[in-house]
């Protein structure tokens, strides 16, 4: 029966709201019934708008991810292996690490205009730390010991950067963009709800607006089963990727 | 992987390494003198500290010289390329991420041919009996089993000049006594020059044609021993051997 327990508190959150809303304890504008969500889900896909919304949101991930990874672990690269450079960007870079990137929202919008550079731009911030700073430690830490045998086995450095500082910092590398994407996933809907014109936050806006706490809670919904789907991806990934490596451990940071 | 190679002994002289710890200087070795002939298996035993540890990390690169000079000086009429050196350390620095097999093979990564990077793998595998584990990761392997991981991965990069650093420091009695007789029968089958540091005396004899002893940065002590392979490490000339080395550490 172990199979059943990942989805045990679901079932039971299910269960009781169910009763509740069978029993009429809620107030249906508040707490819309289950099967009032299920119609409305079906509704939403038979029509499209859900998948319309849910692949304008995705699409921006993408995009956003690719954009971050492209700067963020080349920059880690560059700062996990040079100690200078780590001192040069530490203080500049815990500056905008502490700002939400939501907080950043308004001054991108009216820089940007609501287009799409805002909401890259949110991404981008948002998924930027995970990935660069996973990047700095696991090149940073990478044990001297190994390089040392590279060294002694003849091997230049850029062949000790391929075959052993990057492998050895892989691990720290995949933990920083799992967090990265999950990071990124959250901050543009968040970026949505201020200005869009799709996407599943705009659809969560737009359904408040017009007083549709049903359609409000399928986008609820649909955001974190889809990124519950993306992490469980990201971790059989990681498993298949790194079969030396010993299953459950996460170093987090960022 | 017989044939090529360079045949030339090490020259040590009056060697020195300073290390500059928080400001303070701390001599590692203080003048060290001696030859490594060809083909020889020669072992350096000492208290932890002594410098023997330093003494290895230069002559494979590790470390710069203070002072004084190492070189290799081919025989004559031998070739003259340097001798390629190589080493096993304490611990056996497998990469975590690659198999048996591949850390094997983690030496050779300059051969393009890749049915001779294979055969050379193999050999080594069936060597050391690491054939049903070659598969595995470090992870999956018992420290004895590593540490001869660590040493097909020396073996196959064909050094002429092994080093070892106390490869055998970490390992329960029965498997190190197992490795030391395996590193006794590849010396004996491929004839390649050793240099062997540890701090067991009865290991320094067992394996070494001369035991150096080292002390503080110096050599104070040389002990040749002249017994046949395989040695037992109870007899008599043996136990004469240990006393005359263990009289030195116990007069000072």
């Amino acid at each position: 029966m172990s199979w059943i327990r990942p989805y045990m508190i679901g079932l039971m959150v299910m269960a009781a709201w169910s009763m509740g809303s069978a029993a009429d304890l809620f107030n249906p504008y508040l707490i819309p019934s289950p099967l009032k969500v299920c119609s409305t889900t079906w509704k939403l896909v038979m029509n499209g708008a859900l998948i319309g919304h849910m692949s304008v949101s995705f699409y921006r991930v993408i995009i956003g991810f690719a954009i971050t990874v492209g700067l963020a672990f080349p920059m880690g690269l560059l700062v996990g292996l040079n100690k200078a450079s780590r001192s040069i960007w530490e203080a500049p870079l815990n500056f905008v690490r502490h700002i939400p990137p939501l907080a950043t929202t308004p001054i991108l919008i009216l820089w940007f205009g609501i287009g799409e550079a805002a909401k890259l731009t949110v991404i981008v911030l948002a998924a930027f730390f995970p990935v660069f700073l996973n990047t700095v430690s696991g090149v940073a830490n990478c044990d001297p010991k190994l390089i040392e045998v590279g060294k002694v086995l003849g091997y230049r450095p850029l062949d000790r950067l391929v075959r052993i500082i990057l492998p050895a910092a892989f691990p720290s590398i995949l933990v920083g963009l799992r967090l990265g994407i999950g990071y990124s996933w959250r901050a543009l809907v968040g970026a949505e709800l201020l200005a869009a014109a799709a996407g599943l936050g705009y659809m969560i806006i737009e359904a408040e607006q017009i007083s549709r706490p049903d359609i409000v809670l399928v986008g609820i919904f649909t955001i974190g089963l889809l990124g519950l789907l993306i992490d469980v991806l990201f971790e059989r990934m990681s498993n298949r990727l790194m079969p030396w490596y010993g299953g459950d451990e996460t170093y987090v940071q960022g | 992987m017989e044939g090529m190679r360079p045949m030339s002994r090490v020259e040590v002289s009056d060697l020195h390494k300073t290390y500059v710890l928080r400001g303070r200087e701390f001599d590692a070795l203080c003048g060290v003198n001696f030859s490594l002939e060809d083909s020889s298996f020669v072992t350096v035993v000492g208290k932890s500290g002594c410098g023997k540890t330093t003494l290895l990390r230069i002559i494979c690169g590790l470390e710069q010289i203070t002072r004084g000079s190492f070189r290799f000086i081919p025989n004559p009429g031998a070739e003259a390329r340097p001798p390629r050196v190589s080493i096993v350390f304490q611990e056996p620095r497998l990469m975590p991420w690659l198999t048996v097999e591949q850390n094997l093979a983690f030496s050779l990564f300059k051969e393009a041919d890749r049915t001779r990077l294979t055969q050379t793998v193999q050999s080594y595998l069936e060597l050391l009996g690491l054939k049903d584990f070659r598969d595995a990761y470090p992870s999956q392997i018992s420290g004895g089993m590593a540490q001869r991981v660590s040493l097909g991965r020396t073996l196959c990069f064909d050094p002429d000049i092994i080093l070892m650093d106390e490869p055998f420091g970490a390992l329960d009695a029965f498997t190190r006594r197992h490795l030391q007789r395996e590193i006794v029968n590849l010396f004996l089958s491929q004839g390649k020059t050793i240099l062997f540091v540890t701090h067991d005396v009865d290991e320094a004899i067992f394996l070494g044609q001369r035991v150096l002893v080292m002390d503080q940065g110096r050599l104070v002590k040389e002990v040749a021993v002249d017994l046949s392979y395989p040695r037992d490490p109870l007899s008599r000339e043996c136990y004469a051997l240990r006393e005359e080395i263990m009289s030195f550490f116990f007069a000072s």
